[in-house]
């Protein structure tokens, strides 16, 4: 590539327990004031010690879709379908062969694993539906969003703990500065589904976790005491810039710079330690040529996890970043929520005009960062 | 532009542990593919599938804690990183790209099994090493990895996303170095929804024959060190090969069958090719993806006449020795092109003795060939219209 390719957003698009909708519909849910963490509804778990989530209201989810997409796709499915749609329709963006996709997720379709998995508990092989079988790789969304918003560049999914739409975003973003795609649909989507549930909440990783303390999503705090579960679908509109002024496109914010990492710590640890060998934030604000002083508003992928707050809180320090802002407790853990970071850090850009970091960290030392401002 | 070239490479196939291991096997043209014993396949339509080796997995050197696909894939990246020689400060930059997709979902299936019979499962810890996630977060931890890490999960193109992705990283100058590569074991899901798809052949498979029923699938890893050929000539390392381009692309057409016209494959392979400064006739071998079911080897063969015109390349399938070995098949097709291109030897598709009028290309039946070749491809397609195609050089 002879000149760096540069990547911009044209479009925000949302599915959450916060509301759907597009850009202007993710801002104010960024501001919104009312609990969207709640008892859960879907199910009930008398034998967990955790009781809430921030849960998608299905009936708006229904509102956006039509009777056959629903009748075809599973639930998670049909969050990533209408988040995208919603994204696509904010940036006037259409399919073609230069639309890319990025899609993250921590858990992916377990509905659809365990429904396949149950149909050959109860009925042996002649028990298992072959309609079932292809949501259970994690890449049915990108797969069926694909083909909803004709996105023939390449769609890739990225599994992680915690970051995964912030990987999906900087995934994205890379698409198109290496030259793979023009345009790329990035971000995140999980669901909230019973058995994981009960799986996170065996492994003390829900709050209260092994204590008796009061139930909630408290990152950074001093009584925070671990993560409560959120799902839903945001993903953004990365746009080379030049082909976003082609086509006349409202340029929300570009992506300044960006890194990712790894601190090779053991898996699901998240250690007290201040140093990151690949200085994942120091090389994602040189890149964007902006200083640490002069950032507007940093998030933070804080979700309530004490040992990763404290671990984030210690790396931002040594980084010069103090105070970030989480934003767990308004749309709880999920694969969107990095996207939905990067959708803030997008609008407090636009309205700010200093630059803003969107920071994430994963126990087991999955490290991003990106700098995202106003467009010169 | 940054030329990006191979300085290490490891597998662990059914044929046993390393890459030696894995080219005799392949150069021989034994089959593998033979009665599943990892899982009861009591009431299956097809009952075989290439394994690792029982044996092996206890020398491999990898605690038997681990779940089976971890344990393979860090001993294929062990393999992969002592053959690049390189000191801690490499390690300390290296990135990781991932192909996965099974992740430790045989382990965590016990635990599902053992829940839903309504009996507390004490095998909550395989819930950890379920996604596919685990393999990297294993590997960076165990290998002191410090680059960027990404998992993809791209159905059966995995693999090769992984290497076109991890080259992209080494283009982009973020590191000089990434660990890229594929992993998947045999899981009950994986056994049960391939067979509920009627996709898997009773018998081992047959690529491209005129009577071929289906696949067969594998298990496996390979990781490939990929290097930026300058940082690689200046630390005075070995070159295996060149990653000379790859294309990447989606059908967007149907969540499991390719594109009828194999539009998609032939942009990856066109793209590919373009990023390659390669032409097509350039090209002596293509390692197919050839699964072996009817629809999948008629479209590529299809895609293949478009790119190459009829019978103008040279065109085999591994998977008649090893199977379809899932997120893995990519970067183990990779390794198998990359050795085919140092020994000037094809693979044979062991098992085509009636080969289709469809597919009108000589693709190796039953030996190995010898054959001089200076680039060759390496195709690998999934569920949800995902295309990958390499171009390698010498």
């Amino acid at each position: 590539m002879s000149a760096r390719r540069r990547v911009v957003v044209t479009g925000l698009g949302s599915v959450s327990a916060a509301g759907c909708g597009g850009s202007s519909a993710v801002a104010a849910a960024l501001e919104r004031s009312a609990e969207t963490i709640a008892p859960l509804k879907a199910f009930t778990v008398p034998d967990c010690a955790s009781r809430l989530a921030a849960e998608v209201d299905d009936e708006e989810l229904m509102t956006l879709l039509n009777a056959d997409t629903v009748r075809r796709l599973s639930r998670i499915c049909r969050m990533a379908v209408a988040a995208c749609r919603l994204a696509a329709e904010d940036a006037g963006l259409e399919g073609g062969a230069r639309l890319g996709l990025s899609v993250g997720s921590e858990y992916g379709d377990f509905r659809s694993g365990a429904e396949f998995f149950n149909g050959f508990l109860r009925r042996g092989p002649g028990g298992l539906s072959p309609m079932i079988f292809p949501n259970t790789v994690m890449n049915s969304m990108a797969a069926v969003v694909a083909i909803a918003t004709g996105a023939k560049a390449p769609s890739v999914t990225i599994n992680q703990a915690t970051v995964a739409g912030d990987l999906a975003v900087l995934r994205g973003a890379a698409l198109i500065a290496s030259g793979r795609a023009d345009a790329v649909i990035a971000g995140g989507v999980d669901e909230i589904f019973l058995d994981v549930y009960r799986g996170l909440c065996a492994l003390g990783a829900l709050s209260p976790m092994a204590g008796g303390a009061r139930e909630g999503c408290r990152p950074y705090s001093a009584d925070h005491n671990g993560l409560v579960m959120g799902e839903g679908a945001t993903f953004l509109v990365l746009e080379e810039l030049e082909a976003a002024r082609a086509r006349g496109a409202t340029i929300h914010a570009e992506m300044l710079g960006s890194a990712w990492g790894s601190i090779p710590v053991a898996p699901h640890t998240a250690p007290a330690s201040r140093r990151d060998a690949h200085q994942t934030v120091r090389r994602a604000l040189e890149r964007a040529g902006v200083a640490a002083d002069s950032l507007g508003r940093s998030y933070g992928s804080g979700n309530g996890d004490p040992a990763l707050d404290d671990w984030e809180l210690r790396l931002l320090e040594a980084d010069g970043i103090r105070n970030p802002v989480s934003l767990a407790p308004l749309f709880g853990q999920h694969g969107g929520l990095g996207a939905l970071r990067a959708a803030a850090g997008t609008l407090a850009a636009r309205a700010d005009g200093a630059p803003a970091l969107v920071h994430g960290i994963a126990r087991g030392g999955c490290r991003t960062a990106m700098v995202i401002g106003r467009a010169a | 532009m940054t030329r990006v070239v191979v300085s290490g490479l490891g597998v662990v196939s059914p044929y046993g542990v390393g890459a030696k291991t894995f080219w005799a096997g392949l150069a021989t043209g034994e089959c593998t593919i033979r009665p599943l014993t990892v899982i009861d396949t009591e009431g299956f339509r097809s009952r075989i599938a290439a394994e690792v080796p029982a044996d092996v997995l206890p020398g491999i050197g990898v605690s038997s804690r681990r779940s089976r696909a971890d344990r393979i894939a860090l001993a294929a990246a062990r393999e992969a990183l002592a053959e690049a020689d390189l000191a801690p400060r490499d390690r300390a930059e290296m990135g990781l790209f991932v192909g996965a997709v099974g992740g430790g979902m045989l382990e965590g299936e016990e635990w599902y099994c053992e829940e839903k019979s309504g009996r507390p499962s004490s095998r909550i810890r395989a819930l950890r090493s379920i996604l596919p996630v685990s393999h990297a977060e294993t590997l960076a931890w165990r290998l002191r990895l410090g680059g960027p890490r990404e998992t993809v999960v791209m159905a059966c193109a995995s693999g090769a996303a992984s290497i076109a992705l991890g080259a992209d990283v080494i283009r982009s100058g973020a590191t000089p170095l990434v660990l890229a590569g594929g992993v998947d074991a045999i899981t009950h899901i994986c056994f049960m929804g391939f067979n509920a798809l009627k996709l898997l052949d009773p018998e081992p498979c047959r690529p491209f024959d005129r009577g071929r029923r289906g696949m067969s699938i594998g298990e496996g890893a390979a990781f490939l060190v990929l290097e930026d050929a300058d940082h690689c000539r200046a630390r005075g390392a070995r070159v295996l090969g060149e990653l000379l381009g790859a294309g990447m692309t989606t059908d967007a057409h149907h969540v499991t069958a390719p594109h009828p016209d194999g539009e998609g494959m032939i942009r990856a392979m066109v793209d590919a090719l373009a990023a390659s400064g390669r032409a097509p006739a350039d090209i002596g071998y293509v390692n197919a993806h050839g699964t072996g079911t009817p629809q999948n080897d008629r479209v590529e063969a299809l895609a293949l006449v478009r790119v190459f015109g009829e019978g103008r390349v040279l065109v085999s399938s591994t998977k008649s020795l090893i199977g379809h070995t899932m997120a893995a098949a990519g970067s183990m097709e990779a390794a198998a092109t990359l050795l085919s291109l140092q020994h000037g030897l094809i693979p044979p598709t062991v098992s085509l003795r009636d080969p289709d009028p469809e597919v009108p290309f000589d693709c190796v039946p039953g030996t190995a060939r010898s054959v001089e070749l200076g680039a060759a491809v390496s195709n690998s397609f999934g569920f949800g219209g995902q295309n990958v195609s390499l171009v390698f050089g010498r």
